[in-house]
């Protein structure tokens, strides 16, 4: 079968195109060679959806930021996906810094950010309890919100698949070469043919175009940057993202609330040469503590309870690179999509699909799209009447799997069957945040490998933890029962 | 709503001696248990070394179980397991929202409630390790129920760090299992288990233990490949040039024990920053009235023997809390701790009629051959005690008989005198 | 040939020296010297492990020498432990293996399940 459009990468990005395109009447296939949507940058970043205020005045950044971040009003309706509407603060601490806290305020309002106010000290005391007494100035950002940016990924992939488009995961490319009308893929999972590539991959984008281009016009230039985590029972300590004012060198270290209710403190800024994420160092992480200590006091680190990094897709353009080819017709590249990646990803997914593809190809809509994907609720979040109703019908729903998360076996059920299901732990733990609390799965581990092997009718040992071939049983003891 | 007298939450080695005391003909007990059988942590536990004290007898933890379990025969006690408490709270009743298959999510009410929910291990998380974030890296806890309950060995070559018990324990079974353990790093400069396991877990199976050194590196992307050992130096900083490196697929924790009180964060209750538990009196009350607290739950024991006392005795209050209920609320005075004590419980005593004797539990911060513990109040000296050993793997109990002689104003405090 | 080991007897914990001719040296009580020649002659250890059960609920049952084995023997007891296959219900004390390797020691069940009955386990 030849596609009109194979998308490279089902991260963020790669994801909101898919959706996108899925309004038409074209035939798309993503390939993902990981096992699970957006197992990389798309997993592992700081959630925000920012105001817009930083990107330089007219840049695709810019553009894109202001855009997505209005975007999400609408996916948050279609979609179903948790939206924390915390408002952000960006805080300075001397004179310099007032300088700089002002041009980004003029920078911003070129963006267009909506509704942003200088405030002193005493506003911004009230708006946040625990800021710095360092602090002295504060631009108020009220658009910047908070979402859980894997199942977004996630969300629009199923609705893009809901919709017609094809998903095969485990499948990577290893080339491609371009033919008459189009280009033929090889795969681990055999050859596919399109007419259209866009490159999607995140931080392997350069090493993807490298197979069709001899030039590629953008270098990738991974950046790796770690986080620490407070345990959701810290809720109520933080209420808005905090941001110090940018330096040269990113914009520094943040103070974010999750949807979840944890804290996210973080991230570093290092180059990096591998495009995989990451060792996290321990310098690191004291920095990280030194440069949030300036903004908050009294954080409660003991509640700290994991660290993890991720690696920022970037290249050696401080902007986004979008655009078709110059060398091989009907192949576009979507790189660079670092910071602000997630807030744009849906603002590029409209630009790729209606700026640039509809300037060579005609896109029929869909007469039967569906936008819309079912809420995903917990049973825990129900409320008595709707917990009596699912308890009848599956008794499931009254076996608690994890204790901190309070997630019951119906839940496991609920995530295993929908469109894009889990099927290893990890795989649970990002759909239904089994062992995402204290105890870190120390004591719903073994329960989610007994709930995921009898659904796939698989031996526990084949259920692997994150990757192919990690199962966490390694083999049975004694007789074979 | 069903109203319950005593509700207990947790059916492990606490719970089981808190329903025990607690129990009266009277007087409504119900037994709460999340797993399919009661006895918790006791049945993956199937070494010896269990019951000298409570039972004068060596047991193995499933044997110990089923001793606790025994003892219930015949009293008047509810028990559900299968059952997780999801909520609770306290109005002048505590309402406890629990959940079963059978029963779904259901709401209940006490007048008293005992908590020996045990402890969860500390994690990767908790203990911020460097390096990648592979598949391999696993709780000793996790890794012996997976052998000892569900039967299935988590890896081939094991590298393990902290030399807690079960950390030590695992060494010795994972090797009969099968397993090659390349030895266990521990980042003080002496063992935290008993001297016995590393006897004969360690010693007998050549395993070797390596002091002040900690993990400062972890390989491999999906899967575990490999992690680096290094030296510490008295502040636990890593020494340059000290690094062992060692090809595992598999990285066991076993780096300490913290209360399991979380699914009690609604109740507004003093906690200890010492021991992650509540603050008790000598009743094992908390500082929220006809609420109990025992066992792992409330600090870490060295021994299942000493939950199982400290368990029943709280259950014993619990019930006297019942009876006595109508008694003025007493004052309390505070239990300070010198500088050589990690932790004392209880943390305060409870001024009543009552003249029981008080038996205080601590950990000391560093090991000590001979030394006096004083209890004082004031600059009164009111008892002494010599020691020839202490150490803080070691909890060290002290009974004070002469509860009649304190005065209900002053603090009472304990020093401990060091040669 | 010198050993070195330390006497578990009691949490001192002493550092014990044994010669070949069994004379004992860095032990602060008597009983430090009858445990460091145990431990050159003839030592012993209790052997707890499991064996696989058919259960509706379990999988493994916990088993325990009756009295402590030879050091020697226990991984050639547990390559015949690791055989058994046993049929529930088990009731703790009941005998798994009858004198192991000859050695005049029972493995015995520290535990009881009773088939179907979780609760009693």
């Amino acid at each position: 079968m030849m596609y009109d459009f194979i998308i490279v990468g089902a991260g963020i990005t790669g994801a909101m195109i898919a959706r996108t395109l899925s309004k038409y009447d074209v035939s798309v296939l993503v390939l993902e060679k990981e096992n699970d949507v957006g197992n990389h940058a798309t997993l592992a970043n700081s959630a925000i959806i920012h105001s817009g205020h930083d990107p330089k005045h007219g840049t695709l950044k810019a553009r894109f930021c202001v855009e997505g971040n209005r975007l999400y009003d609408t996916l948050e309706k279609e979609l179903k996906i948790p939206l924390l509407r915390s408002g952000g603060l960006l805080l300075s601490r001397n004179a310099a810094e007032v300088d700089t806290l002002k041009a980004i305020y003029e920078n911003a309002k070129l963006n267009n950010v909506p509704g942003m106010k200088l405030l002193e000290k005493q506003a911004l005391k009230a708006k946040e309890p625990n800021i710095s007494k360092t602090v002295i100035m504060g631009l108020d950002l009220p658009t910047t919100k908070i979402t859980y940016p894997w199942e977004v990924a996630l969300k629009a992939m199923e609705n893009a698949i809901n919709n017609g488009v094809f998903f095969a995961k485990n499948t990577e490319v290893f080339a491609m070469a371009k033919t008459e009308n189009g280009f033929d893929i090889t795969t681990n999972n055999g050859v596919f043919k399109s007419k259209q590539i866009i490159n999607a991959a995140g931080a392997f984008a350069g090493k993807v175009a490298a197979m069709v281009e001899n030039h590629v016009p953008y270098e990738v230039k991974p950046r790796r940057g770690e986080y620490l985590v407070l345990d959701r029972r810290v809720k109520g300590f933080l209420n808005h993202t905090l941001y110090p004012v940018p330096n040269n060198k990113g914009k520094g270290t943040l103070i974010v609330p999750q949807v979840h209710g944890n804290i996210l403190i973080g991230p570093t800024n290092t180059p990096q040469s591998s495009l995989y994420a990451t060792p996290n160092d321990v310098d690191a992480l004291s920095s990280i503590k030194e440069n949030a200590d300036k903004l908050m006091t009294d954080i409660p680190y003991h509640q700290v309870i994991r660290t993890f990094a991720g690696v920022r897709a970037s290249i050696d353009h401080e902007d986004f690179y979008i655009d078709y080819s110059r060398e091989v017709d009907g192949f576009m590249h979507v790189a660079g999509i670092d910071s602000p990646g997630l807030t744009a990803a849906p603002a590029i997914a409209e630009y790729v699909v209606n700026s640039l593809i509809k300037s060579k190809t005609t896109l029929d809509p869909k007469p039967n799209f569906n936008p819309n994907e079912p809420e995903c609720t917990m049973y825990h979040a129900l409320n008595t009447a709707e917990k009596k109703a699912a308890f009848a019908t599956n008794k499931r729903y009254g076996k608690i799997i994890c204790k901190c998360e309070r997630i019951t076996e119906g839940d496991l059920m609920q995530h295993i069957t929908r469109t894009l299901g889990a099927d290893t732990i990890k795989g649970m733990k990002k759909r239904a945040r089994v062992g995402s609390g204290l105890c870190q799965g120390g004591y719903c581990e073994h329960e989610t490998i007994k709930v995921l092997a009898k659904a796939s009718n698989k031996d526990q040992t084949e259920i692997d933890y994150y990757d192919k071939d990690t199962p966490v049983l390694l083999k049975e003891t004694k007789v074979k029962l | 709503m069903k109203k319950h007298d005593i509700v207990i939450i947790g059916g492990g080695a606490g719970g089981l001696a808190a329903a025990q005391g607690a129990s009266a003909p009277h007087l409504d007990v119900l037994l709460l248990e999340k797993d399919a059988r009661l006895g918790g942590i006791l049945n993956q536990c199937i070494h010896t070394g269990f019951g000298l004290q409570h039972y004068k007898e060596e047991l193995t933890g499933p044997e110990y179980a089923q001793r606790a379990i025994r003892e219930l025969e015949g009293l008047p006690i509810t028990i559900k397991t299968n059952t997780t408490v999801i909520a609770i709270e306290k109005t002048t009743d505590f309402t406890i929202t629990y959940t079963n298959e059978s029963e779904g999510e259901t709401t209940i009410r006490a007048t008293a409630c005992i908590l020996t929910t045990g402890s969860f291990e500390r994690t990767r998380g908790a203990i911020k390790l460097p390096g990648t974030r592979p598949k391999g890296i696993i709780t000793a806890g996790s890794a012996q129920r997976y052998l000892n309950i569900d039967g299935y060995l988590v890896g081939k070559n094991i590298f393990i760090l902290g030399s807690g018990d079960i950390g030590l324990i695992m060494a010795r079974r994972l090797t009969l299992e099968g397993a090659q353990v390349l030895g266990v790093a521990e980042i003080l400069p002496h063992a935290s288990g008993l001297t016995r396991n590393i006897v004969q877990c360690l010693h007998d199976y050549d395993i070797p233990l390596y002091l002040s050194h900690t993990v400062t590196d972890i390989r491999g992307a999906g899967q575990l490949r490999g992690i680096t050992i290094s030296e510490v130096d008295a502040n636990f900083q890593k020494k340059p040039h000290t690094e062992k490196h060692f090809e595992v697929d598999t990285l066991m924790l076993s780096v300490g024990l913290i209360p399991d009180i979380t699914a009690f964060n609604g109740l507004s209750f003093a906690k200890d920053n010492r021991t992650n538990g509540a603050l008790v009196n000598q009743t094992f009350e908390t500082s929220l009235e006809g609420l109990f607290a025992a066992g792992n739950a409330l600090h870490i024991h060295d021994l299942v023997d000493d939950v199982s006392a400290e368990s029943l005795l709280a259950g014993k209050h619990a019930k006297a809390y019942l009876e006595n209920k109508n008694q003025k609320a007493a004052s309390h005075i505070d239990v300070l701790v010198d500088e050589h004590i990690n932790y004392c419980l209880p943390q305060r005593i409870q001024c009543t009629q009552d003249t029981d004797p008080i038996t205080f539990s601590l950990r000391v911060k560093a090991k000590h051959e001979k030394a006096t513990l004083k209890i004082m109040q004031g600059d009164k000296v009111l008892m002494t005690r010599k020691r020839q050993h202490l150490a803080p793997a070691e909890m060290e109990r002290i009974t004070f008989k002469n509860v009649d002689r304190l005065d209900d104003q002053t603090p009472l405090s304990l020093k401990l005198e060091v040669s | 040939m010198e050993k070195t080991m330390i006497c578990i007897l009691c949490p001192v914990g002493c550092h014990l020296e044994v010669d070949t001719d069994l004379n004992v040296e860095g032990n602060r009580c008597p009983r430090g010297i009858e445990y460091a020649k145990k431990e050159m002659t003839n030592p012993t250890r209790t052997l707890t492990t499991t064996v696989a059960i058919k259960s509706a609920t379990h999988r493994r049952l916990s088993v325990k020498s009756a009295h402590p084995l030879p050091k020697e023997k226990l991984f050639a007891c547990m390559a015949i432990i690791n055989n058994v296959l046993i049929t529930a219900p088990v009731h703790i004390g009941d005998i798994i293996v009858p004198n192991i390797l000859d050695t005049g020691v029972d493995i015995v069940a520290t535990n009881t399940i009773l088939n179907g009955d979780a609760a009693s386990g």
